[in-house]
């Protein structure tokens, strides 16, 4: 027989192979972002891919799908994808859920085909899940809040402005500050029912209007996510009084916001661990599959970083995560 | 050259056919990915995701065929899934909410009849217009949040029933999708107002010249499709069980490439119910078979994309060929 024809099958195989570019993994796992551009997703793939490396040096082969829905933000897209997944029958789906309502039916769907998930940075109206890998706001809202009362030496007056009105995570987040304020009987609240919106202009025009009012009196603000930090610093260098003199803490790390922390226009940022959720999301997940018990509830972390100790190792990997390091 | 021709003629009419057997055949080439792709399961979640894009390819057939467009679809879909869902908040029945919404999809398709009729105003800037209005009043409507009504009998009209692998049952949408596309391909077909769909697009002035009166028919026109896109809002609706203001973003754009990729031709005249429900299949076979290849979402763009450039190409080669 001519050894082209003795050869074939596994040339087909190959082939097949290339063509589904995967060799044979002993689990597929599908990580689904709430989108794909932001810097934050971009940890989590970093920590899925992390996750996948570990594994794999022990002996355990994951194969890792990272797929955003096509439009960033479009509930429907994102539905279709867990769907997709679904009827593919992956080993397990990871899922950042774009809503916590619409995405339900989509989990039950997949849950009760079989296919196991774990629910990562934020909620669902639902507990058919296998684990819900996330930050824990609340207490990074009480980490804002004790630390504000940390710099201002437990007395001042303190602005909080908050995210959007129905955005889960960040009302946690909200009401963990006024929480832990409430260990400070000095601290005067002179405001916190004021709306920065999702965008940074809007948060300037809010931080604006609200330093208009109160820009003389206020010693401490706090602001629950990234765009309005960033915009809030933005109008108190306009009015001069930037630079420490009305202490502000914020959350995330994005590089503006990393910026202003190392020139003292922003005092603490409260900084998650998205590479960790990835990589939790992932671990977790196999560890289901290969039937070992896992909590409901995991903890991904979060941690206060100043101008001080922002430049130890361990917060550099917080700022600064290596994604060159995982993604290509 | 007869025999030529009608070779052309059965191309034509098989052309969306064979588009989606080779789209199928393709993804059912991997050999790790066929057995989940080429279930029953699999197809009964292609058929729930086809649904929204082809009942709105339903109402822009007509109006594709009697020379329009409307860009407004996306909006309206968004628009009337928020309208469903703060009339069952506002303990409307679920009958009475249906009802209205997909009124309501009929309001803003007569408005865009009206402006394009009376003010002899291009279709495109019209629904341009209507895009912003519609999408505009949708987020005013549910104070830019989501609107999230108790468990409702809305909620299963696009539920996947029974057995996850198993084809059938399918969802009531999926059934209600098929119902309506034969009664507007009847409509099409058999009836007076369907010619004149035909008419207009094929050439509107010999239309009017023989007593047509064009104003009144593409108002109808309008006013027809939109209830359609108010069925597609309320699918919208029960597939996300909620109304979404910023839901449907571009949808319009999937829904005017299903019609094109169904042979239906921008220039009017042309086009297909049966077509343009094959091409949202195409995409929706697209989109599911390019997610279980693990494919980059990028590259599924790309991919649907250059599959409408094709099909336009080919439209444009039959129409050549025609000319002859």
């Amino acid at each position: 027989m001519n050894p082209i024809f003795r050869r074939l099958p596994a040339l087909l195989t190959l082939l097949c192979a290339t063509i589904t570019m995967a060799a044979d993994p002993t689990y597929t796992i599908a990580v689904i972002p709430k989108g794909t551009t932001h810097e934050f997703w971009k940890s989590i793939n970093a920590g899925a891919v992390k996750a996948q490396r570990e594994l794999a040096e022990k002996g355990i082969k994951v194969e890792i799908i990272w797929k955003g829905p096509l439009r960033e933000d479009d509930r429907d897209q994102q539905i279709q994808v867990v769907e997709n997944f679904t009827t593919r029958r992956v080993s397990g789906i990871v899922l950042a859920p774009l809503d916590s309502q619409a995405l339900v039916r989509p989990v039950n769907f997949a849950t009760r085909s079989k296919v196991p998930v774990v629910i990562m940075d934020s909620g669902l109206k639902s507990d058919n899940y296998v684990s819900f890998v996330a930050t824990d706001n609340f207490k990074g809202g009480q980490l804002a809040g004790e630390q504000m009362g940390k710099i201002l030496n437990g007395k001042g007056n303190v602005i909080l402005l908050r995210y959007a009105v129905g955005s889960a995570s960040t009302e946690e987040r909200e009401s963990g500050f006024l929480d832990a304020l409430k260990k400070f009987p000095d601290i005067k609240l002179i405001s916190s029912d004021q709306y920065a919106g999702a965008t940074r202009e809007l948060a300037y025009a809010a931080s604006q209007n609200l330093l208009n009012r109160f820009g003389r009196e206020v010693d401490g603000i706090f602001v629950p996510c990234e765009p309005p930090t960033i915009a809030m610093t933005k109008a108190l260098r306009d009015i001069g009084r930037a630079g420490g003199k009305v202490k502000v803490i914020g959350f995330d790390a994005g590089s503006q916001e990393v910026a202003d922390l190392k020139n003292g226009d922003v005092q603490a940022l409260i900084v998650q661990n998205p590479m960790k959720m990835g990589y939790l999301g992932v671990t977790t997940m196999v560890k289901h599959l290969r039937g070992e018990k896992v909590d409901k509830r995991i903890d991904t972390g979060v941690v206060v970083v100043t101008k001080e100790n922002m430049d130890t190792p361990e917060m550099k990997e917080l700022l600064y995560p290596p994604l060159d390091k995982y993604l290509n | 050259m007869g025999g030529k021709s009608k070779l052309w003629t059965i191309f034509n009419l098989l052309g969306p056919f064979l588009g989606l057997l080779v789209v199928i055949g393709l993804f059912s080439l991997s050999a790790e990915v066929r057995p989940f792709f080429l279930s029953g399961g699999n197809f009964k979640i292609i058929l729930t995701q086809t649904v929204i894009v082809a009942i709105g390819a339903l109402g822009m057939t007509m109006i594709i065929v009697s020379g329009g467009i409307d860009l407004s679809v996306g909006s309206t879909v968004a628009l009337t899934s928020v309208v469903a869902a703060t009339l069952l908040v506002e303990n409307f029945s679920p009958a009475d909410a249906a009802l209205l919404t997909i009124l309501a999809g009929s309001a803003i398709g007569l408005l865009n009849g009206l402006l394009i009729s009376g003010l002899r105003m291009m279709p495109f800037i019209v629904t341009l217009g209507m895009m912003g209005v519609a999408r505009g009043t949708a987020k005013w409507l549910s104070k830019s949040q989501t609107v999230n009504p108790p468990e409702n009998p809305i909620n299963h009209l696009m539920a996947s029933p029974g057995d996850p692998t198993q084809f059938l049952p399918l969802p009531i949408g999926v059934w209600i999708a098929i119902a309506l596309a034969i009664f507007l391909a009847i409509i099409l077909r058999k009836t007076v107002f369907g010619r004149y769909v035909f008419a207009i697009g094929g050439n509107e002035i010999a239309t009017r010249y023989s007593g047509v009166r064009v104003s009144l028919q593409k108002t109808v026109i309008y006013a027809f499709a939109g209830i359609f896109f108010g069925v597609a809002g309320l699918m919208q609706f029960a597939r996300l069980t909620q109304g979404d203001p910023s839901g449907a973003n571009g949808l319009e754009l999937d829904i005017i490439a299903a019609v094109v990729i169904g042979g239906a031709s921008l220039s009017g005249g042309t086009g297909s119910v049966l077509g343009s429900m094959i091409g949202a299949l195409i995409m929706a076979v697209l989109r599911n078979g390019s997610s279980q290849m693990g494919w980059p979402t990028y590259m599924q763009e790309i991919i649907i994309g250059g599959v409408i450039v094709l099909a336009v190409g080919l439209d444009k080669l039959r129409q050549r060929r025609a000319g002859k």
